[in-house]
């Protein structure tokens, strides 16, 4: 028996390109159908696992769907504003624990997620090396975001700006990175994480500077009006928060104007839930959604595609697998002479038969096993490569 | 392909229990005493009288320090991110805690209900530079404890604060708001009494730190910027001279007493001086009670 698998393998290596090409034809037909379904699969699983795990968020009214992928998985566009006051205000409701989020900014392509601690105790991110953020302008940065720029505790980051054409915009601001969080295997890994009083300071809400009424500042003052400073543009302002300069920081007006992109209010229970809803079901500026209800609907678009791209594979599959077919009959009708040798040397009907089979057999094991090197990839690396090709 | 299936599993199993094993961490601590830090010692002593045993109550500021300006270093700020309840003075009392990150949904601020009522305190002069137009970076008097009134309201505060975080706790909070209610009550009446025997007579405050006695007392003073444990410049003489002349002041409130020298000359200008301290931190001895009735008494004796 190894003597026709010896054969018929020497065969298939002697036509080796028409091998190759079987073998791809029937890897594909086998694996693209199963690695889109567990793909699909995987990434619904990850996405509605991370929504689940959000129970309500609260944002400016406007695209729904925009409002969660910024929120929980800090991509898409900047959904309309809320401001600050509203963290206040559920939090005074004493039905939720609200979370502000402001996720604008970015550094090296990695979104800046403005927050509070309690982020970090409701994802259960615990800090793998350094220490959490302490002051203004300190950071926190995801392990992906660690690997990926190369840096740790110790080490700074730059806010990238929001146009290269804003000459007139706020300066970027040089972050301290005092803390790596341990992997999560979400999109917080991604991300580096400032205090929101931080994302403002880079927003230009708050700033520090020189004290204008210190003689030393003589030459940044252009009018001076009794108790009246006006500031000429050679006023110095830090683009970095130290020691030194931290407090001469200040924010401008109350902070319960500064703008938020999100606020995850943290239920104390399921009725807390439904009552804060209830509260801005019809709030003409702000709107509060169930994330997984949105991801849901985002997820059937995606299985309604998956379902057309699926039949379109079936169909392809047979096409392919009759082309296959074809392409063995013509084969053995093209090998009609060697068979004839074959049987002129000694070999039974049975041998030859089945040497005609073991070409077909390995064929066929090699594509399965192909296609399940490439399915087992997917289910490694391709959920987070879908991920963000659904997200973007 | 069930190998791959199994490793999917596995990862999954793995990030499950790492979520356990927090949440697990997370009950653990649950079953100790709370630990409350707060921002300076009138806030630490109302949560010790009410709390008790039942929680462990921190102040880590130290005693030579002025808690309103002391700047916690990064380990005191890691220790206040892992308290149970960090209970806030508010009225821009403790300025560090606006540049720092804490736990928002553990901070209580205690003069929420009140601050409508806070005094603003021009410190700054206005200034401009850029679009955002005129600001300044305005202060409020902070020493808000010294109107008992005021002072009630912030145990109310803490109270609600301490039987949100031990409901089981709650009675005994109640049984001991009630006694520390009569205290500050009974102080209330005293300054109130002694507010009315005053007169509106001239004072003088060492420091600016008794704007919420002199509202509440109508109490009629005018604050310089005189440290105890340092000697004025002859500067500062000529300006208290010149106070003197329009504001006729025979008595002087000081934080801590003076330098003997200090007090000696201001005896020779016909001012006396009396030692009410605002406890904003730590006593050596005794606690807020016995100052606050010590601070009193001296002041009736006037």
């Amino acid at each position: 028996m190894s003597g026709v698998f010896f054969l018929a393998w020497r065969y298939l290596l002697w036509h080796r390109w028409k091998t190759v090409i079987l073998l791809l034809a029937v890897t594909l037909v086998i694996y693209v159908p199963l690695g889109l379904q567990l793909l699909v699969q995987q990434t619904a699983t990850d996405m509605t696992a991370r929504a689940d795990r959000s129970p309500l968020l609260l944002g400016g009214r406007g695209s729904p769907l925009e409002l969660v992928l910024n929120s929980l998985y800090f991509s898409a566009g900047l959904p309309p504003a809320l401001n600050y006051g509203q963290v206040d205000e559920l939090r005074a409701s004493g039905l939720v624990k609200p979370i502000p989020l402001y996720v604008r900014f970015q550094s090296q392509g990695h979104p800046i997620v403005g927050t509070n601690l309690d982020y970090f105790a409701f994802r259960g991110l615990p800090i793998a090396a350094g220490r959490q953020m302490v002051s203004l302008g300190e950071a926190v940065i995801g392990a992906r975001v660690a690997e990926r720029l190369g840096i740790g505790a110790g080490e700074s980051i730059v806010s990238s700006p929001e146009s290269v054409f804003d000459l007139a915009g706020v300066y970027p601001l040089k972050m301290q990175v005092v803390g790596v969080l341990a992997s999560a295997y979400s999109q917080d890994d991604n991300a580096i994480f400032v205090d929101v009083k931080t994302a403002w300071v880079i927003q230009g809400l708050g700033h520090g500077h020189q004290d204008l009424a210190q003689p030393e500042s003589a030459a940044s003052v252009l009018k001076k009006d009794g108790d009246r400073i006006v500031a000429n543009a050679a006023l110095v302002q830090y683009n970095e928060i130290t020691a030194d300069n931290i407090d001469s920081f200040h924010f401008h007006g109350d902070s319960d104007h500064n703008p938020l992109t999100a606020i995850l209010p943290v239920p104390a229970d399921d009725k807390a839930g439904v009552l804060i809803q209830g509260r801005y079901q019809s709030h003409p500026q702000l709107q509060i959604v169930q994330p997984r209800a949105i991801i849901d609907e985002l997820l059937d678009t995606v299985f309604a595609v998956q379902r057309y791209v699926l039949v379109a594979m079936a169909l392809v599959g047979v096409a392919t697998a009759a082309v296959v077919l074809l392409v063995f009959l013509l084969s053995l009708r093209a090998r009609r002479a060697e068979m004839d040798t074959m049987s002129r040397l000694g070999g039974s009907r049975v041998a030859i038969g089945s040497l005609m089979l073991a070409e077909i057999v390995i064929v066929l094991l090699a594509s399965v096993l192909l296609a399940a090197l490439l399915t087992g990839a997917t289910l490694i690396w391709g959920g987070p490569l879908l991920q963000a090709v659904v997200m973007n | 392909m069930r190998l791959f299936l199994a490793l999917a599993l596995f990862i999954l199993t793995a990030c499950e229990q790492g979520q356990d094993s927090q949440l697990a961490g997370d009950s653990e601590t649950a079953g100790r005493a709370p630990l409350i830090y707060t921002v300076n010692y009138p806030l630490a002593w109302m949560a010790q009288q009410l709390a008790g045993d039942a929680a462990r109550v921190m102040f880590p500021a130290p005693a030579e320090d002025d808690p309103a300006f002391w700047q916690p270093d990064v380990a005191t700020v890691l220790q206040y991110q892992q308290a149970d309840l960090v209970l806030l003075n508010g009225a821009n009392y403790a300025r560090w805690v606006a540049n720092v990150s804490l736990p928002a949904s553990r901070l209580v601020d205690t003069s929420a209900a009140y601050r409508e009522q806070l005094i603003a305190v021009d410190s700054d002069p206005v200034h401009s530079h850029g679009p955002a137009g005129e600001h300044s970076h305005g202060e409020l008097a902070f020493t808000t404890w010294l109107d008992m009134g005021l002072a009630q309201l912030q145990l109310q505060a803490v109270t609600s604060a301490l039987q949100h975080l031990m409901p089981g706790e709650s009675a005994v909070i109640e049984q001991r708001l009630a006694a520390l209610q009569q205290k500050l009550a009974t102080m209330d009446q005293r300054l109130l009494a002694t507010g009315r025997q005053l007169d509106d007579i001239p004072l003088l405050y060492s420091h600016p730190v008794y704007q919420y006695l002199q509202r509440r007392y109508h109490l009629n003073g005018r604050a310089v910027h005189w440290e105890p444990d340092k000697v004025p410049s002859e500067t500062q003489w000529s300006a208290l001279e010149s106070l003197l002349r329009s504001h006729p002041a025979q008595v002087m409130l000081w934080e801590a007493p003076p330098l003997p020298e200090v007090e000696l000359r201001l005896n020779k200008l016909g001012v006396k001086t009396v030692v009410f301290s605002p406890m904003g931190n730590r006593p050596p001895q005794g606690d807020f009670n016995s100052g606050m009735v010590a601070n009193i008494a001296r002041l009736e004796q006037l």
